[in-house]
């Protein structure tokens, strides 16, 4: 009971009188007790009335922490400033603000941003916050994890900044209403059998068989052109980071791509996630394969005249195996906060995404990526897509799309050119070879060819 | 005599003015000068240098920049001259006499579309243009077409809401020019001749000569820096078919954070503004 | 009256009322798409009759803020509107009235500003206004408004300053008033017009502007237009929503422009004198 009234300063005080009296056993036990009654009103004490500062999404996981907020800010008293971005304007509101030295005391950040965010030192290794008991939960369990997750979403060059909170798997939504009045009694297992035999089957009457967003912007890369060439083997670059794009089989997948787009409703090259979603919801497309994240919308009455119908398994496979899209965000403390907003950042970021909170979390329309959140089988029942997450989660390409710093440009000249070929201004391999030409002319400037920088993507 | 005034004078009139423009405008557009002759990537400045004019060297060789410049020039060229047609036919409408009551309403609606925050007109083109639940669709008989995600139907679409909002503007301030001719005059014309051709040519067009050479001006300033409207509606897309000048130059900037570039892309940009604008000026403008 | 002459009239009644709808439509159909639900505003074909909502409105005023952002660009506006008018009027009756070195160059000048993208100067903006830790302050905006307000003022003015006889100041020198007294007392009010026009225009340019509201402010300052582009998330599409925060962002703006037009119709002249 006594450690409650201990502020930090006394805290340290107390051990060093300790550690001085060199009582190598009243030490143990007394850490031992400190870490058993570790509570975060107790941790966050010293930064009660810190303000952090936030970019959150909208989008379903942060509406569900925003409504977990109160909680926390009435047992810690650390203020949460949220602003809201949409997706688009989050990395240029980010970047401006951590050039400027602004106000941002977390940085969200999408697994593709990591490289770019790590190498300028914008954000902290989480060992900064391991390594001080007086901070780490100790039932933080980072092992708890799914460790793809964790690595790709949080991860550079094997250090750990931050911890996965937004997270998406690839799934494939199928309408099995549809799909059975067509004669099928469950989904596609590979991508060619989707386009083969799925494909002209259901595509009739102003319905489509499929439906995949291709928006020029981070979309047409994440989930259009990444989506097509892992499953059939191909590769943004390969082992000497040259343009991989011309390899047979990122060809196939292009070519893939260009014949599926028979199956799916016109002008799909202007199809975000939104119209995507909605043209499932209203029964016009059969199948797509979107974020988990959009479950919630899907299964909903309010929103989805299907949602009777909705049925989820795993990415179809292709050649190479199943490569399902990997995204997400994970919550880093930024650099440029000063010591008492990165303290009690820390804390929030880690009672975000702990254990405990996890399953709420869940039921509010997050997506932990937890083991331990989807332990109860019971869970099944109520979210459908938890198996096929669990299972994309179990082994996927950490380097769907690279993750180093040069995304942010890579990625315009994948959206341009990517959605050039879609609408057949230039062939596949037109394209390839300009995309790749313009994409080496990027790593050669910053200096992956002339061996100044390790190849890490 | 007239206008002989102390340079004092001059400058407690004109002063204020210019410090303040200077102030607020000079100092940014230095530093865009000077971003444009560095390497200067918002995630890679610790690598900013000095490398003279070769962003200028690759935006003058670079198709795609070149390929937006004419795009937006495309645009231009045709809802400007729909712009003026329309616009003129309008004022021409509203310089009737009759149906006064009529009249005032329709003016009174032109000023909306004018007024109409630019973005909010994407919005309203996403939701009015949308193949399924659009009503477009619907007015014109139930059609399917593909507006948004179609290159081309998308381009119609822009030029479509460009002239929607700006042909009032023109009609108003060609409305404005044909009310300064003199009533005695433009009745005596119109006892001369029966043909509204004659009398707007002769009689009429004098007048309308310095708002079409502001609206010249101003429609194509406002055309390269169209913005707004298009990047709620499309952002440029499908493709590359609606990206106009500045939503590349945005895209470069603040996408790809290559500031360097997108300080030399917009510095030609206005390059070819201020030379197009002397060009008016100097073949229309007497005055000054 | 003739029968062609009635056909004519009929004519004429016909085009304006087809100008009217043109105008008007979009704005109908902004607002009832305001009062649909989510499921509602997406049906297609769409449907003209239905049970309206006023939740996009609460939303959006309520739970998003929208409210604020309103009351920003009211401030900006109008301070920005009235600081233009204030350096711009004088400026503008010195280049009609007086002669002096360069003044056509600094005409030019002037004007020039009101061409230059935005694109061009928000980035340093962000900068400079970084370093003097004016971010997300009212008074950013309000001064960087200038740099198209203060162009339009002039050029306008400029204008109407000419179109005012001589005579009428030559006799009030002759009696000693000074140049601030002739241009106050005898030439604004015959460029009243011209003012009038050119304060409309800066209100309205300044309500409307975007790109700067979103790149220099984030909670305090946050303009309407800025506002108005943050729901659109690819994820979702709250159409009703962003249909009913157009309207709130609209609606002053229209009203003001409506009030005004009386001004706007007569002083857009534009330069061309009697």
């Amino acid at each position: 009971m006594y450690v409650n009234l201990f502020s930090m300063e006394e805290t340290m005080k107390r051990i060093q009188v300790l550690a001085s009296a060199a009582v190598a056993a009243t030490l143990a036990t007394g850490a031992l007790a400190d870490s058993h009654a570790w509570s975060l009103k107790r941790a966050a004490e010293p930064y009660a009335g810190t303000t952090i500062d936030v970019v959150f999404l909208l989008r379903p996981g942060y509406e569900a922490i925003e409504a977990m907020l109160p909680a926390f800010e009435e047992e810690t008293g650390i203020k949460v400033n949220i602003i809201k971005h949409p997706y688009e304007n989050a990395l240029g509101e980010q970047v401006r603000d951590f050039v400027a030295g602004g106000d941002l005391d977390i940085a969200l950040i999408d697994l593709v941003w990591i490289g770019n965010f790590a190498e300028n030192e914008w954000i902290l290794p989480i060992e900064e916050f391991t390594s001080n008991p007086d901070l780490v939960d100790p039932d933080l369990d980072i092992d708890d994890f799914f460790p793809l997750v964790l690595n790709a979403f949080g991860g550079w060059n094997g250090v750990v900044y931050g911890l996965p909170f937004d997270n998406y798997s690839g799934l494939l939504f199928y309408n099995n209403c549809m799909l059975e009045a067509a004669g099928f009694d469950g989904p596609p297992a590979t991508w060619q059998e989707l386009k083969d035999v799925y494909g002209p089957a259901l595509t009739k009457d102003g319905k489509y068989a499929f439906a995949l967003q291709s928006k020029r912007n981070e979309t047409q890369s994440a989930d259009s052109f990444a989506r097509v060439i892992w499953p059939f083997g191909g590769s943004f670059l390969d082992e000497n980071f040259r343009s991989n794009l011309l390899s047979e089989e990122s060809q196939a997948g292009l070519k893939f791509r260009q014949d599926l787009m028979q199956y799916m409703p016109d002008g799909i090259v202007a199809y975000d996630h939104a119209e995507t979603v909605n043209a499932f919801a209203q029964g016009d497309v059969a199948m797509i394969t979107e974020w988990s994240a959009f479950y919630s919308t899907v299964v909903s009455p309010d929103t989805s005249k299907v949602a009777d119908c909705v049925a989820i398994a795993p990415e179809p496979t292709g050649p190479a195996g199943r490569k399902p899209a990997l995204g997400g965000f994970s919550l880093a403390v930024a650099s440029q906060a000063d010591d008492d907003e990165k303290a009690a950042s820390w804390l929030f970021i880690q009672w975000a995404t702990s254990k405990a909170n996890a399953g709420e979390y869940l039921q509010r329309g997050g997506v932990p990526a937890r083991h331990s959140a989807y332990a109860d089988p019971a869970l099944v029942e109520t979210f459908k897509f938890i198996p096929a997450l669990v299972e994309s989660w179990q082994d996927g390409v950490p380097e769907f799309r690279p993750r180093f710093a040069e995304w942010p440009e890579i990625t315009e000249i994948v959206q341009e050119w990517g959605s050039k070929i879609m609408l057949g201004e230039v062939s596949t391999e037109e394209g390839a070879r300009i995309l790749g030409e313009r994409m080496e002319a990027v790593l050669e400037e910053a200096g992956y060819y002339s061996g100044d920088k390790p190849l890490a993507q | 005599m007239r206008g002989k005034v102390s340079r004092r004078t001059v400058f407690a009139f004109i002063g204020p003015a210019v410090i303040g423009l200077a102030m607020v405008g000079i100092a940014p557009l230095l530093y865009a000068g000077w971003t444009s002759l560095h390497f200067f990537n918002l995630t890679k400045l610790r690598r900013v240098k000095f490398i003279g004019l070769d962003n200028y060297e690759s935006v003058l060789t670079d198709p795609v920049f070149w390929e937006a410049m004419g795009r937006t020039f495309a645009l231009l060229g045709t809802a400007l001259p729909l712009q003026i047609v329309f616009g003129l036919g309008i004022a021409l409408v509203l310089h009737q006499p009759r149906l006064s009551l009529l009249k005032t309403l329709t003016r009174l609606s032109l000023v909306l579309p004018m007024a109409t925050t630019y973005a909010v007109v994407g919005l309203l083109g996403q939701v009015m243009f949308n193949q399924k639940f659009g009503v477009v669709n619907q007015l014109l008989g139930g059609v399917n077409v593909n507006w948004i995600g179609d290159p081309n139907n998308a381009f119609i679409m822009i030029i479509f809401w460009d002239v929607w909002q700006w042909t009032p503007f023109v009609a108003l301030v060609l409305l404005a020019g044909l009310t300064m001719v003199p009533v005695e005059i433009e009745e005596a014309a119109r006892l001369e001749t029966r043909k509204w051709w004659t009398v707007l040519r002769y009689v009429q067009f004098p007048y309308l000569v310095p708002g079409l050479v502001a609206i010249l001006i101003l429609r194509t300033a406002d055309t390269l820096k169209l913005f707004d409207m298009v990047f709620t509606l499309t952002r440029g897309g499908p493709g590359s078919s609606t990206e106009f000048i500045s939503l590349m130059i945005q895209r470069v900037g603040f996408r790809g954070f290559d500031q360097g570039l997108a300080s030399a892309q917009a510095i030609i940009l206005l390059i070819i503004t201020i030379v197009l604008a002397q060009l008016y000026i100097r073949a229309f403008y007497k005055e000054v | 009256m003739s029968g062609n002459r009635r056909g004519q009239v009929w004519g004429q009644a016909a085009v304006l009322v087809l100008i009217l709808l043109l105008c008007v439509f979009p704005f109908y159909w902004m607002v009832t798409t305001s009062l649909k639900t989510h499921v509602v505003a997406l049906e297609a074909p769409p449907v003209w009759i239905f049970e309206p909502t006023l939740e996009n409105y609460r939303e959006a005023l309520f739970e998003d803020g929208v409210l604020l952002t309103l009351i920003n660009s009211l401030i900006i506006a109008v301070v920005t509107t009235a600081l233009a008018l204030a350096l711009g009027v004088p400026a503008a009756f010195a280049l009609a009235r007086f002669d002096f070195r360069g003044k056509r160059d600094l005409w030019f000048w002037f004007i020039t500003n009101r061409m230059v993208s935005p694109i061009v100067l928000a980035l340093p903006f962000f900068l400079i206004a970084r370093n003097l830790g004016l971010l997300d302050k009212h008074v950013t905006l309000i001064l960087i408004y200038l740099t198209f307000n203060l162009p339009i003022v002039i050029w306008i003015v400029t204008d109407q300053f000419r179109g005012v006889p001589y005579d009428l100041d030559e006799a009030a020198r002759l009696e000693g008033a000074s140049q601030f007294r002739i241009m106050r007392s005898i030439c604004l009010p015959l460029a009243m017009p011209g003012v009038a026009v050119s304060a409309i225009f800066s209100f309205i340019f300044s309500w409307n502007e975007l790109m700067y509201g979103l790149i220099l402010t984030r909670n305090d300052a946050k303009t309407a237009p800025a506002m108005a582009v943050s729901f659109m998330e690819g994820y979702n599409l709250p159409y009703g929503k962003i249909m009913a925060t157009s309207t709130l962002i609209v609606i002053p703006v229209l009203i003001f422009a409506l009030l005004a037009s009386k001004q706007l119709v007569r002083g857009l002249t534009m330069g061309a004198v009697k």
